[in-house]
């Protein structure tokens, strides 16, 4: 066999294992990486009322480095989906748990009443947390019906706290799914070795569960940390007015009279960028925790 | 199915679009078909597509299902979610397959004052109809330009206060009065920069509230910045506007939508509409126009001319829950819907208070005058503070 029929061999072979790949790439090709490309390019222009110029400027990412309003906006969504994720992956963490080694079998049973949950709209679950948070809503009248409160907690609804409460409830299926699923693979007879050994709860969780279901907690930390962080439509139904988030400058940016598009696109870049760079450190800090 | 999967899909879309969200719920619940309105267009003409693009509700889907399929019509709307959506597809690819659409009177009014090609003047000869028009709408200054009509409106309305009656007997003043503390908790915003500027600026006695300059505007901004913390929420639309209200979360919405209180009554509440005495409030009118290339003007004179009769106009102003343009469809509306405007605006020749009332600024800074990207910025800025 010569060399080039043994490439050519390989070549072909990568092909075949390639070709399933194709149509999703395609897709993907088409309609994320073209559209993300255009709006990189669009990032560089300038708008001139009703107007886009094509140009090469960096007027657009001096104005974001330079403003305090979108310095304000970064660090509070990236706090916002910090303190989400936060409370998320360990929630999501704690249930798969549950599900796996405490129902074991019938922890199927409450996976599709999670899923069941991901049948509603998006729209209609974040209405709903408005319908639970209200100032007349089944939180506050529980309270007061129980004699706990006098008045309705005004900081359930239109307020940060909202926005977390009901990205939590949103995303904490997400979260459950790649968890569990993780989970699914650990065998029980690590726990009671270690158990047997006198290995305390948190030790269990530190050396075998964490870091056995590593590969589901970091799909759920991405779900949680980059859904909440760019999400703009929950903080604009039950944020209050001291709720905005930068996704919500982003879009005001696409829409309607003196939106800029070129700012826009030069937002959405530093964002991606930021939260990125974030995620990827989150990435680190969590393994070198669990192999310390 | 697919039409209908379509409408939702389109109205899922288009969510944040203040009125327009009713608009397209009341389409659901006011199946107002017109039968059998005659078409003035020569009928041989007719048929094949009809591009619509423009506010949700505004092709009339409900309205005109007769006539478009009597005269083998095909609509295909579609729905902007901002006022310049139009230009921007036209702009980029959109040319020459764009038929109707239906600005806003100060968009409009933006796009011929500076000549931006986009709509192309309309032959009335071809529109009858519009011989029927209030005279407010006949001659207005934001739909004609060097003695050519560009727009026929078809829909008008304010933006007063909205509030519970059971909370509140009566508006203050002025706007700026919002500050007062026993307004805490209690109010709702639009997220609409222009209309909320506009407002207090109109209250801080500004003679020309759209033509502000940098430190007017920083003014206005520290005013609306008194009244903040008495806001609950700045809702997305004036749909949800309502939604708050409705649940008892704010008791007054600033900028409304007299159509609210209908929504309200359906759920079992009471709003009233009533504006601060002194600053007034500010009025919108949607229109149809024709594009500049259009590839099937027959099809749309004959769609405008339709829905420019009384009946037509009656019954979209109904399923819109807004003004009707017509004369005499006024008297084919319900008092419900027809008592909640202020009428006797459009009865006056030149456009009335909706003619010398400009609420969007301009487009780019002209001299000491700031661009609507600074209102943007500035409302930005307030929402953040």
């Amino acid at each position: 066999m010569t060399a080039t029929t043994g490439t050519a061999r390989r070549w072909g072979e990568a092909g075949v294992v390639a070709r399933p790949l194709l149509p999703a790439s395609l897709f993907y090709v088409v309609f994320f990486a073209v559209p993300m490309l255009a709006l990189f390019v669009l990032s560089f222009w300038r708008a001139n009322g009703f107007v886009l110029i094509p140009d090469l400027t960096f007027d657009n990412y001096e104005k974001i480095a330079t403003s305090s309003l979108y310095r304000v906006l970064i660090i509070r969504t990236i706090t916002v989906g910090f303190i989400t994720a936060a409370i998320v992956v360990p929630l999501a963490f704690a249930v798969s748990y549950v599900m796996r080694f405490v129902f074991e079998t019938r922890g199927q049973v409450i996976l599709q009443l999670i899923l069941l949950s991901l049948f509603s709209g998006y729209l209609v679950r974040i209405y709903a947390w408005r319908t639970i948070l209200g100032k007349q809503g089944l939180l506050n009248s529980t309270l007061q019906w129980l004699g706990l409160i006098d008045r309705p907690l005004e900081f359930l609804i239109y307020s940060n706290f909202a926005i977390v409460i009901t990205l939590t409830g949103l995303l904490l299926p997400l979260a459950v799914l790649p968890i569990y699923s993780a989970m699914s693979n650990i065998s029980r007879d690590y726990l009671e070795a270690a158990r047997d050994l006198g290995a305390p709860a948190h030790t269990l969780i530190r050396t075998i569960l964490v870091p056995m279901a590593l590969p589901g907690l970091r799909t759920a930390f991405a779900f949680a940390f980059l859904l909440a962080a760019g999400d703009f439509v929950t903080p604009t139904l039950v944020g209050g007015t001291q709720s905005l988030l930068i996704g919500n400058v982003i879009a005001d940016q696409f829409r309607g009279i003196g939106s800029n598009w070129p700012l826009g696109a030069a937002l959405a870049f530093v964002t991606i960028a930021i939260v990125l760079a974030l995620y990827f450190l989150v990435m680190r800090l969590i393994r070198w925790v669990t192999t310390w | 199915m697919k039409e209908f999967l379509r409408h939702i899909l389109e109205s899922k879309l288009n969510e944040d679009v203040s009125r327009r969200c009713f608009i397209q719920g009341a389409a659901g619940l006011a199946t107002l078909t017109v039968l059998g309105a005659p078409a003035v267009a020569e009928e041989k003409k007719l048929g094949g597509p009809l591009n619509f693009l423009g506010w949700d509700g505004e092709h009339g889907g409900n309205v005109a299902k007769e006539f478009l399929a009597k005269n083998n019509i095909q609509m295909q709307a579609s729905f902007q979610s901002a006022a310049d959506e139009a230009l921007t597809r036209f702009n980029t690819g959109g040319r020459g397959s764009m038929d109707i659409l239906t600005p806003n009177k100060d968009f409009q009014r933006a796009i011929l004052e500076s000549k931006t090609e986009l709509f192309q003047p309309l032959d009335m000869a071809r529109i009858p109809s519009a011989q029927g028009l209030f005279p407010a709408f006949k001659d207005a200054p934001w739909l004609t330009r060097d003695g050519k009509t560009y727009g026929i409106p078809m829909i008008w309305g304010d933006e007063p206060c909205v509030y519970n009656p059971a909370k509140w007997d009566a508006m203050p003043e002025k706007y700026t009065d919002f500050a007062d503390p026993k307004y805490k908790g209690e109010l709702v915003l639009l997220d609409d920069p222009f209309g909320n500027i506009w407002l207090f600026a109109k209250s801080l006695g500004m003679k020309e509230p759209n033509r502000l300059t940098a430190a007017e505007l920083e003014q206005v901004v520290e005013a609306m910045l008194t009244v903040k913390p008495n806001v609950v929420t700045i809702g997305a639309s004036h749909g949800d506007m309502a939604d708050v209200m409705v649940r008892g979360d704010a008791s007054l919405g600033i900028g409304g939508w007299a159509y609210q209180t209908l929504i309200a009554k359906d759920k079992g509440v009471k709003l009233v509409v009533g504006s601060p005495a002194k600053d007034g409030t500010f009025f919108w009118s949607d229109a149809y126009a024709l594009a500049v290339d259009a590839p099937n003007a027959d099809n749309a004179y004959a769609f405008i001319d339709f829905i420019t009769q009384p009946e037509s106009n009656a019954a979209l102003a109904k399923e819109l829950g807004s003004g009707c343009t017509v004369e005499k469809a006024f008297d084919l509306i319900d008092a419900s819907v027809r008592d909640i405007y202020p009428y006797d605006n459009v009865r006056q020749p030149g456009g009335g208070i909706l003619g010398t009332q400009i609420v969007v600024p301009p487009q780019n800074p002209e001299g000491d005058i700031v661009g609507s990207a600074a209102w943007v910025e500035a409302w930005q800025k307030y929402k953040v503070a």
